[in-house]
């Protein structure tokens, strides 16, 4: 099964790829070669350079926020804003297709 | 085609010792793993193979039952995978959180740093290895674990040494293990003595962190973590102090640039362990018959990551093997990759970028190479200055 996500970058580009439901959107973005997301630590929630900032609609169909990561969130290169995640913390569902993620500037 | 893995025998280990760079060029150019007859290990050294194997720990496991590590430190969550590390991890991480780091150990590391610079601020000279970077790693480090504070910095240092070198006894002397086991007896005495209070009152050290753990701590693992924590959370700030502190004053255009905004002390801390990794190298071993870039690897090999040398990897960085502040914003493999991620990245940028290296600067006035005693450098598997003699205006 796959859905169909829209990665923004900060200067208005966009990347559409197919992803993976199971997968991270954060491995669906590297996956498919999108600038913007780093992940320097490949998924542990260790180094807050996979930031990226969701539809408030669809933050229901998200594991809710650990306050591990709430943490990180707070020292990302990027200020967070409302729908800010670690997109590593977030599998892809059903729910995501068609979404549009927003990247922030710096990472 | 993807070829067997070549030999290179022609490296030799004092050669890796001085300075890794120029063979790790060598290796880099010859194919993804090369079996380095003086290491007695696969090298990987190229930026790309790196991120592969740490994307794919299913292939590149870190439990590795019959090592070293295990037989001198214990079976630690550094040798572990998937959900048995992931517990353990979860224990380690809440210590170090960058939240906690900048409320709760930020004032207590400056304090630390503070202290040591006024003890020598006043010579006009010293040697920053053993006057400034190895006290103030090991005082961090008593702190953060949740020693007791009466704990000598001389004693975490030896107990570090000691626990490495143990590990890195391939040769079997007796004499070596034997300072391992010692080491390892001691730390474990200085857990017994502090976790009563850690038991009692929950606080962010590592040892309260893991008495409170959500997953219940064995002794045994406690006392594998703590040592993992001890052997190879110690010379890995000392040495990235050292380093940036070193580059810094070698390059005095961005030095200048850092003094003008001190912001950048942060992007000269990253740059230095991007430049000199003081980890060069890490193992991993291979789980089942896989190729990696243009080599075969085979169930059981036993693989060398050398981020040391993927971090002046050309096809990576331009430029690679230049100290430079001002290169673009490009993740680099000091901390590692994948789910062993350094865990003490957060504190380690705010003990050395924000307080360390800064403080000195501040304090120092004129702060400058010595004008007659040399900087030495040395290892590859873990790297930095050995000594670095400093003059200041007094
Ligand atoms: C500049 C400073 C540091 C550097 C460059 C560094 C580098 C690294 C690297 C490369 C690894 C991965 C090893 C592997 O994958 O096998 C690692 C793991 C680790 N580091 Fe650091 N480290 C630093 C400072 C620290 C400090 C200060 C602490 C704690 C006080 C610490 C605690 C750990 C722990 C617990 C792990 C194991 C994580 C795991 O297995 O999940 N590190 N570090
Ligand atoms: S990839 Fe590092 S926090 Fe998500």
């Amino acid at each position: 099964m796959t859905v169909k996500l829209t990665f923004v970058a900060h200067d208005g580009g966009e990347h559409e790829v197919s992803a993976d439901v199971g997968q991270s959107v954060m491995e669906a973005a590297l996956s498919n070669g999108v600038e913007g997301i780093t992940a320097e630590c490949n998924g542990s929630a260790a180094c807050a350079t996979c930031h990226a900032i969701f539809d408030e609609a669809l933050l229901v169909h998200m594991p809710e926020i650990t306050e591990h990561e709430n943490d990180m969130l707070d020292f990302a290169a990027t200020e967070r804003v409302a729908g800010s995640r670690l997109s590593c913390q977030i599998p892809v569902t059903d729910a995501f297709n068609g979404a549009r993620i927003m990247l922030p500037e710096e990472q | 085609m993807h070829s067997l893995v070549p030999t290179m025998d022609d490296i030799g280990f004092e050669e890796l010792m001085n300075d890794p760079y120029p063979s790790f060029d060598r290796i880099r150019k010859e194919a993804s793993a090369v079996w380095v007859s003086s290491a007695r290990i696969n090298l990987v050294t190229r930026f790309d193979d790196i991120m592969h194997i740490e994307r794919n720990h299913a292939d590149f496991a870190s439990t590795n039952p019959g090592s070293l590590m295990n037989k001198i430190m214990g079976h630690s969550l550094m040798r572990k995978d998937d959900e048995e590390h992931q517990v353990e991890r979860k224990a380690v991480e809440t210590a170090f959180r960058p939240g906690v780091v900048k409320q709760y150990w930020a004032p207590r590391l400056e304090a630390i740093s503070d202290r040591l610079i006024a003890g020598f601020e006043k010579d006009g000279e010293t040697d920053l290895f053993n006057a400034f970077a190895a006290p103030m790693a090991a005082y961090g480090l008593t702190e953060l674990l949740g020693f007791k504070s009466d704990v000598a910095w001389q004693d975490m240092c030896d107990w570090s040494q000691s626990l490495m070198d143990a590990v890195g006894n391939y040769t079997a002397d007796p004499a070596i293990e034997a300072r391992g086991h010692a080491a390892a007896a001691s730390i474990a005495t200085e857990i017994d003595r502090a976790m009563p209070e850690h038991r009692a009152t929950e606080n962010p050290s590592v040892l309260s962190s893991m008495a409170h753990a959500e997953s219940l701590h064995s002794i045994d693992q406690i006392r594998a973590n703590v040592n993992v924590i001890v052997g190879g959370g110690l010379n890995e700030p000392r040495d990235s102090i050292l380093t940036t502190v070193m580059a810094l004053l070698s390059n005095p255009d961005q030095l200048a640039q850092v003094r003008e905004n001190r912001k950048l002390f942060a992007k000269a801390f990253e740059e230095a362990v991007r430049w000199v990794a003081p980890i060069g190298m890490y193992p991993r071993r291979v789980t089942r018959d896989v190729v990696l870039g243009d080599t075969q690897l085979k169930e059981g090999d036993q693989i060398g990551l050398c981020v040391g040398a993927a971090n002046r990897d050309p096809s990576r960085f331009e430029n690679a093997h230049a100290f430079d502040i001002n290169r673009p914003r490009q993740g680099h493999l000091g901390f590692g990759a994948g789910p062993h991620f350094c865990a003490g990245t957060w504190v380690a940028r705010q003990m050395v970028g924000e307080i360390a290296v800064p403080m000195l600067f501040d304090r120092l006035k004129n702060l400058r190479l010595h004008d007659s005693k040399p900087v030495t450098e040395r290892g590859w598997v873990f790297r930095g200055p050995t000594s670095l003699p400093v003059q200041w205006d007094v």
